[in-house]
Order: structure tokens, then C-alpha cells, then sequence
């Protein structure tokens, strides 16, 4: 079965679910959580079909209403944009497996519904953003995006949490105004919306109006920068990370960044060319703002007690990778920062919820209380211990393949003193993450009674984790299923 | 001189752009922040919808008899439209969140409120 409509049944899905669950009489039943679970398993078997669909034939356009090229809203669907949507919708559908057992005890049971709305809301604005190719289109996901990302965070309703988003409410709305502008100003010298058609002007506008690009991409860049936490404008992110609800967290970190850093390579590619990002020097500042993440991320989780914040701040130092590798502007430099996208996603999902887990039971949150808690709860450090051997780049773990990519990209692109900050900033991650798995696995507690005699976390939780895990390992071990895919995609973002 | 009358749409959304970002940045009250943020997006409105003019053209209505004549672009008047929504929507939300700030910390200063923070997390 094979039709060109897929990627607009997936959002009209999750569109068109989000209004209904507030419908719903019936509250928390069986009933609430299997329609949540069927919903989602449709899309994800759409999604699996789509990206059938595209490998055997080709990526295409889908123009809404055909209408004539330019008027209407394009979406461009190609082989990595597939992927994505895949990867997004099956962590989606196990974080929201996980987050049935877990929610109860994070915010008020008024509120779950209006939850799951948000997590609908969010998975349409996201799967959205990935296919965009119409720039003012892609500012709406985004601040759709934004606004839910905000509101999911806000929904534990606790001083930090209610804080936190304040905090990266304004941070967010900076970023998307800023996009907006970024926007305006390419709109203002080509005159299209739709980034193939402005791609064809933009050689020629770049001679008549340099200073005007340069501006554009500088408001863009500073935008996306915000909202997908590079470096020095990371500061609203591990609060916003760590006082969210568990699944919240796993959606921010390992989902909703990734869109924002997707949309960035679009614009930085697709629209504007890899020629002038790299004659312009934008990808010049990318790499030392990229370097400046991984190092000075892994040296602030470093000195985190609290265990989700410590993995907010990882998430820093890894979109420093992410950035890393898209500013090679090398078909290699590309593949591997769209690997990493895809791995990391799985990496810091696995950590967050297995930290949950552990906050879930026995409510620690500081890292250096975790003695012999891996005898209580095996399966819990289990895909925490997986997670964190992808962080620090062990062989196995996809974490070391998207290393092992990187490294090869970046000797490739000819600085190879930028491997020495590859080693430096796994050798940091190595430094945060081992402590925890040595004191968990090895050290001595005298009563070794955390949790509650005779319990351990509940069934949904510990087998969405354990997935999680196995699709870790899956990668590390078969790179080429993700790798052969990014493939085909990369040349349309370097030589359009 | 005639640069800055021709440009003046322009240059008023810049300034009031860079005004916004400094009332966001550097006032500790929140609701003046909020305002910031509004003054930010009313400045790329201008913006947006000074691109679309043409000197000397009418209101884009399609007139068959009377092809040929100017039109002003309506595509960023419209979506324009859609991004004072969304404003509105952002506004409202950060306005709800600063209720439920007042009534946890008795404060919508923001200097106020990490003083309070850092007293909590020292105990």
C-alpha cells in the first residue's frame, strides 16, 4: 500500500487526536490509554510505510491544495525527513508507554489529559517541521513547538518547574522573533517563501545584497541557536530539562532539540547554500561555538549533583557534536551530524528515563547517594549503564558510532586538531558518567534498602526503557540500517 | 536625508526591535519583559507589511476590466495575520504563567525571585 498523502495522515492523526482527548469523558482508564496507543501506532506504522515508500522510489514534493508551485505549501519528502519522522514517532510511542505509570505521581491527575494533548500537539508541530519547505510555515511549527514544549514543562506546576518555564518561555520567543526576522529579510530580497525556489535566487541576491543575507543568517542563526541550546545561549536548558516531569524531559532532550537543529541545517543548506554559509563565515562560528559546547557543557555537568541536571548538561556538550558536524559543510560532516541526531535521541531518552525510574522509586536525585542501587533495580541501571557507555563513545553503543563518523568526517574536512576535542570532551563525559555506573555496580551500601521491600517499577516503564536500550545497541551494531539511509538524503543539502 | 524618509519603515522596525530586546533583557519585571517581547514581534510586523508596499498601488482587488494596473502584495499582510495570533497566544500564556509566579513566590520581579531561589536551595 503505498500513497503519496502519508506524511498528511500522520499530522491529520495527531492533529485531529489532540482535539479529541479533551473530549473524552472517561478519564484515565484502560480505554483512554489503548485509543492514545492505537493513534500512535497507526502513525508509526505510516511512517514505517512512507519510508518504504521513498527508499524504493524517490523523495518528492507535496504541494497542498495543487496549487502552483510557490503559492501553495510545499513539504519535501525525502529519505532522512522519513527517518525522522520514523525515529520521532516510535521514541514518542514509548515515552508515552512509560509516562502512563510514571505521570501519576508527577502532576495532578486533572491535568493528564491535557497532557497527552500537548504530547499530540507537539509530535504535529514536530513531525511538521521536519517536512516543511516553506519558511514562514516552518516559523508557525516552531512556535507551535515552542508554546507546547513550554506548557509541558509548566504542567508539573512546582516553583521550579513553573520557573524553569518562564524562563525558557522568554528565551523561546527571543529565538522564534529572532527567526521571524531572519525570515523577513530573506523574504524581503527574494521574494518567495518556499526554500527550493528561493535557493534559485539567492546566488544572484547575494551579489546585490550581501549585507542584507548576512543579517538573515545572523538573525537565524542566533534564533536556532536559542532554541536548540547551542552553546552560549544554552542557559535555559537545564532547568527547563531537569524540573520537567520525567517523559517531558526524554521528549525535550532527545526529540524536540534534534527539530530545531534539523530546521537550522535546512536553512543553512537548502536555502541559503552551502557556498555562501561558508563564504559568509557561518560556519566558522558554528564550530567554535561547537567546541566551546562540548567542552564547557561536559565541565558544567561535571559539577551537578542532581542527576537530571547533569544530563541536561550533557545534552549540551552533544549538540555540540550535532553543530560540529554540520558546519564540515562535507557530505561526510552532514551524514555524521544526522547520525548523531538520530542516536542521541535514543542515548539521552534512555538516560532520562531510567533516571526517572530511580526518581520514581526512590525519589534520589543526587548522583552521589546511588551506592548498590543497581542490585535493586537491575534493569533500571542496566539501560542507564548502556546509555551512558553511548555517551562516552564505547564500542558497541551507537554513541561510538556517531564519534567514530564524526572523527572521520572532521579528519576528512581537514582539522584534525578538532579530534583532539572530540577525545577531550568524551574523556569529560567519561569522567560525569563512569562515577555513577562504578558507585551503582560496585560500591557497598550498609543497608541497601532503598526502595520499598518486595517492589520494583512497574512493567510499561521497565520495557519502554529496555527498548530504548536494545535500539542503542541495534545501532552501535548495525550502523549501515540508519547509515545507508542518511545517505541517499545528504547530497540534497550539499550540492542543490 | 531622503534615505532615512525613503527608509523610514525600515529603520522604525529596527529601532523598535532593538528597543524590545533591551526592555526584555534588561528589566527585571516580568510583566515588562512580556512587553518587551510584544514590542519585539509588533516590529517585525511593521516590517513584514512595509515589504509588501508599492508606491503608487492600489488595494490588490482583482479587477478584470482594468488589468495593468499596480497592486500592492498582499501575501505579508497575510501572514502577518497569522503571526499577530500567535503573539497573542504567546502573550497570553506568559501573562498565565506570571499568575501562577505571583501566587507561588508573592513576587513578579525576577531579581526578587532568584533571591527567593537561592535562599531555598541553600537550606
Amino acid at each position: 500500500m503505498t500513497s503519496m498523502h502519508f506524511p498528511v495522515y500522520i499530522l491529520m492523526l495527531l492533529l485531529g487526536y489532540a482535539v479529541i482527548i479533551p473530549l473524552q469523558r472517561k478519564l484515565s482508564g484502560k480505554r483512554f490509554q489503548l485509543g492514545i496507543l492505537l493513534v500512535l501506532g497507526v502513525t508509526v506504522i505510516l511512517a514505517i510505510l512512507e519510508l518504504d515508500n521513498v527508499i524504493r522510489g524517490s523523495a518528492y514534493r507535496y504541494i497542498f491544495g495543487s496549487y502552483t508551485r510557490g503559492i501553495g505549501i510545499e513539504f519535501i519528502v525525502d529519505e532522512f525527513s522519513a527517518l525522522m519522522t520514523l525515529i520521532v514517532l516510535i521514541l514518542a510511542i514509548l515515552i508515552v508507554i512509560y509516562s502512563f505509570k510514571d505521570l501519576d505521581h508527577e502532576i495532578h491527575p486533572t491535568r493528564i489529559k491535557g497532557y497527552y494533548t500537548l504530547v499530540f500537539l507537539m509530535m504535529f508541530s514536530l513531525v511538521g517541521m521536519i517536512f516543511t519547505n516553506d519558511i514562514f510555515n516552518l516559523y508557525v511549527f516552531v512556535e507551535l513547538l515552542s508554546l507546547t514544549s513550554v506548557a509541558i514543562i509548566a504542567i508539573k506546576n512546582t516553583k521550579d518547574s513553573i520557573f524553569a518555564s518562564m524562563k525558557y518561555l522568554i528565551m523561546g520567543t527571543i529565538g522564534s522573533v529572532t527567526v521571524l526576522m531572519g525570515s523577513a529579510l530573506i523574504y524581503m530580497v527574494t521574494g518567495h517563501l518556499n526554500m527550493t525556489l528561493i535557493n534559485g535566487e539567492i546566488g544572484m541576491v547575494w551579489e546585490q545584497y550581501p549585507i542584507n543575507i548576512l543579517l538573515a543568517m545572523g538573525f537565524i542563526l542566533t534564533g536556532f541557536g536559542i532554541k536548540a541550546a547551542m552553546f552560549p545561549l544554552h542557559n535555559w536548558l537545564p532547568d527547563a530539562h531537569s524540573s520537567a516531569p520525567t517523559p517531558s524531559s526524554a521528549l525535550l532532550s532527545g526529540l524536540v532539540v534534534k527539530g530545531y537543529v534539523f530546521s537550522m541545517a535546512k536553512l543553512m543548506y537548502r536555502v541559503v547554500g552551502k557556498d555562501i554559509s561558508t563564504e559568509i563565515g557561518i560556519t566558522r562560528f558554528i564550530i567554535i561555538f561547537a567546541v566551546m559546547g562540548m567542552i564547557m557543557g561536559s565541565v558544567f555537568a561535571l559539577s551537578q549533583r542532581d542527576i537530571k541536571r547533569r544530563l541536561a548538561y550533557s545534552s549540551v556538550a552533544q549538540i555540540g557534536y550535532i553543530f560540529m558536524g554540520l558546519a564540515l559543510a562535507t557530505e561526510l560532516g552532514i551524514s555524521s551530524a544526522l547520525f548523531h541526531v538520530i542516536s542521541h535521541a535514543f542515548m539521552k531518552t534512555a538516560l532520562f528515563l531510567s533516571a526517572g525510574s530511580i526518581i520514581f522509586l526512590t525519589g534520589i536525585r543526587d548522583v552521589r547517594e546511588l551506592d548498590g542501587i543497581a542490585y535493586e533495580m537491575p534493569i533500571t541501571m542496566g539501560v542507564f549503564a548502556v546509555g551512558a557507555m553511548g555517551m562516552i563513545g564505547i564500542p558497541g553503543t551507537s554513541g561510538f558510532m556517531s564519534k567514530w563518523y564524526l572523527g572521520l568526517a572532521v579528519l576528512d574536512a581537514g582539522y584534525p586538531e578538532l579530534l583532539i576535542v572530540i577525545l577531550l570532551s568524551s574523556f569529560l563525559n567519561a569522567l560525569y558518567y563512569m562515577p555513577i555506573i562504578i558507585s551503582a555496580y560496585i560500591a557497598e551500601h550498609p543497608d541497601r534498602s532503598y526502595a520499598p521491600e518486595g517492589t520494583c517499577s512497574p512493567l510499561p516503564m521497565r520495557f519502554s526503557m529496555a527498548l530504548v536500550a536494545v535500539g542503542i545497541l541495534l545501532i552501535g551494531l548495525f550502523p549501515n540500517i540508519v547509515m545507508d539511509v542518511i545517505q541517499l538524503a545528504v547530497p540534497t543539502f550539499v550540492n542543490l | 536625508m531622503n534615505f532615512i524618509i525613503g527608509n523610514i519603515n525600515y529603520i522604525g522596525a529596527m529601532v523598535l526591535f532593538v528597543i524590545g530586546l533591551y526592555t526584555v533583557l534588561t528589566h527585571p519585571n516580568l510583566i515588562k519583559k512580556i512587553i518587551g517581547i510584544n514590542i519585539m514581534e509588533t516590529s517585525i510586523f511593521l516590517f513584514f507589511v512595509s515589504i509588501g508596499y508599492v508606491q503608487g498601488a492600489r488595494a490588490p482587488l482583482v479587477d478584470p476590466g482594468n488589468g495593468g494596473q499596480l497592486l500592492v502584495n498582499p501575501l505579508p499582510s497575510a501572514m502577518i495575520l497569522t503571526g499577530i495570533v500567535v503573539a497573542l497566544s504567546v502573550s497570553a500564556f506568559a501573562l498565565s504563567l506570571v499568575v501562577r509566579l505571583h501566587q507561588l513566590y508573592g513576587t513578579i520581579e525576577l531579581d526578587e525571585i532568584i533571591k527567593i531561589r537561592s535562599v531555598e536551595t541553600d537550606d
